[in-house]
């Protein structure tokens, strides 16, 4: 496809398009004006909420969606706080009681340390979810199998953790998130754990369909700059997997023709005129260029999916 | 008050309301659902039998501790420790009545009009009835008197005084709009296929309108609110403009509901919005 073709290709989820593949949190933001403008600078369509009890005592604003309401945006508020299927049904359901829409993300702790995904509650509530009506993202762990049985369950989108929530680790499991792109027949969103822009990318080089992203954009010394590095990384990611990426070698190869190189003339020994040796550069380049991360794909399996 | 204990629903007995079920279960259903004072008014049996209903129904009322009146007849309330007697206008005087029931004895008469209302007061009733607010059954023929006479009674009298007369859950609020604070009912509770839930719904729309403070759990905390709707309740916290979602013992209760869902003693309400998260 083309770049332009590219940059308008929408993604299409519960039959619903939104053009920004960037999903963003609402969390932690230095004021709701920052995340206005992180907001508009990433330009995403699709923004998640938590659903909390009120607080008495006195009467917030409820500035998380007081200037958002006329922007078309698709709300995706989660069920954090669940700590079962149960709960995270009912939550849902006084999410969707607000009156904006059926999406929901299931989020289900089990552990708050971790606060890791709890694979068999999410499952169940996905399904029940499902069976209620509700467009139903479940934030899972990158486990190819469990994803592939939410899609078979009713999920809208599988959203596999990149690493726990907050962390900023990145992808941990690359080669996981691979084989659940290959295998799924419904949008996959890294969910969790990105930390900046490199992640961003990574997760579209990798075939993600999207990402959600909230800390590393809340938290980054600059929000509303780190909006747009990782709006833009994704969308460089998709572009580079759609351009076919080399494959990885262990030596060099010139990017020259070796012919035709202009004779040397000096004497031997002469400080402008030291010959170099093309092996033992590769051989350099081959020890210290691959390091943990930025071997995305290396293995990748060759899909069209998403490309 | 007196001898006479405060309460809010009276309920008098009414059979041909409830054919096919007994008198003690309907009223037992209605002394469940909170009526706190109990009339037995039977115009056409013989002594005897009445007296073996109202020495049923002191039994009852007595379990739940609610003062038994009986209707028209001072003797049959003697012979069955009743706690008091109620007199129409066509009865016998309030000062014979006295004399044959003592001083320790409720006596209350209906009234339907302020000059009666006023006698009452003056010869020493303990309470009076006020009504027939609305056309009913009860008393085929007679005049409504309307919420104008309410409105009158509440200006003026000031013993104990019971709205009557057509009284439902539907048309109370008009009732207690024009001043009164107990409310009386007959075929609303003893009609109904359940007559608890009628008299818990009279009661909660009493308990609004005299504003009592009632007891409810929200969002986690013992609060005490003031009764009325869940609409009063929402705006009362500066919430009602506010995008929140109300849940009322696990069950959400829509925007659209909350002006016709009454705030309940004991209830468990959250109260939930949107917050940021990702």
């Amino acid at each position: 496809m083309s770049s332009e073709q590219h940059q308008k290709d929408g993604l299409t989820i519960g039959g619903r398009t939104v053009n920004s593949r960037l999903f963003l949190g609402t969390g932690r933001f230095p004021s709701p004006a920052v995340m206005q403008q992180a907001l508009e600078q990433c330009g995403a369509d699709v923004i998640t909420f938590a659903v909390r009890r009120v607080n008495l005592d006195w009467v917030q604003d409820d500035a998380i969606l007081q200037h958002l309401e006329d922007r078309g945006l698709t709300y995706l508020p989660n069920t954090s706080g669940a700590t079962n299927a149960a709960e995270a049904v009912r939550i849902a359901n006084l999410a969707r009681a607000a009156g904006l829409g059926s999406w929901i993300k299931v989020e289900i702790s089990a552990n708050p340390r971790t606060l890791l995904p709890d694979p068999i509650e999410t499952l169940k509530a996905t399904e029940l979810l499902t069976l209620a009506g509700f467009t139903v993202l479940p934030y899972t762990s990158d486990d190819p199998v469990l994803c592939k049985r939410l899609e078979e369950v009713g999920a809208a989108a599988v959203m596999p953790g990149g690493s726990p929530i907050g962390t900023g680790l990145g992808i941990l499991n690359p080669y996981n998130l691979g084989l659940i792109v290959e295998e799924a027949n419904v949008p996959v969103i890294v969910d969790a754990g990105l930390g900046s822009a490199v992640d961003a990318a990574q997760a579209a080089e990798l075939g993600a369909d999207g990402i959600l992203v909230n800390t590393p954009i809340a938290k980054a010394k600059d929000p509303v700059a780190m909006a747009k590095a990782m709006a833009m990384a994704f969308e460089a990611g998709r572009l580079s997997r759609a351009a076919g990426r080399i494959p990885k070698k262990r030596y060099a190869s010139a990017s020259s023709t070796p012919e035709g190189v202009p004779e040397a003339y000096w004497a031997e020994g002469d400080l402008g005129g030291r010959s170099i040796s093309p092996e033992r550069t590769a051989e350099q380049s081959a020890h210290t260029g691959l390091q943990a991360g930025s071997d995305a794909g290396a293995e990748r399996p060759v899909t069209v999916k998403g490309g | 008050m007196g001898k006479m204990r405060e309460f809010s629903l009276y309920v008098i007995t009414g059979e041909q309301y409830h054919p096919g079920r007994s008198m003690l279960e309907v009223m037992e259903a209605a002394l469940a659902g909170g009526a706190d004072i109990v009339q037995l008014r039977e115009k056409n049996l013989p002594a005897s039998e009445l007296l073996e209903k109202a020495r049923a129904l002191r039994e009852l009322t007595r379990r739940y501790n609610v003062p038994f009146i009986v209707n028209d007849h001072p003797d049959i309330a003697l012979a069955a420790e009743a706690d008091g007697v109620h007199l129409g206008q066509e009865d016998m005087p309030i000062a014979e009545a006295r004399e044959r029931m003592g001083a320790d004895r409720i006596i209350g008469i209906s009234t339907h009009a302020i000059e009666e209302a006023r006698a009452a007061e003056r010869d020493g009733a303990d309470y009076i009835g006020v009504g027939p607010v609305f056309p009913t059954g009860t008393k085929p023929g007679r005049q409504a008197v309307t919420t104008s006479y309410v409105r009158q009674v509440a200006d003026e009298i000031r013993i104990p005084w019971v709205a009557i007369g057509g009284i439902t859950p539907d048309n109370a609020d008009q009732v207690l709009a024009a001043g009164a604070s107990r409310l009386c009912a007959v075929s609303a509770v003893v009609g109904s296929s359940d007559p608890a839930s009628v008299c818990r719904r009279l009661k909660e729309q009493i308990a609004a309108a005299r504003g009592e403070l009632v007891p409810i759990k929200l969002n986690g905390r013992e609060e005490q609110v003031r009764a009325g709707t869940l609409e009063q309740l929402i705006q009362s916290y500066g919430l009602a403009d506010k995008r929140i979602v109300a849940e009322l013992d696990g069950a959400i209760v829509q925007r659209n509901r909350w002006e016709s869902t009454q705030v309940r003693a004991g209830m468990t309400l959250e109260l939930v919005h949107f917050v940021g998260g990702g």
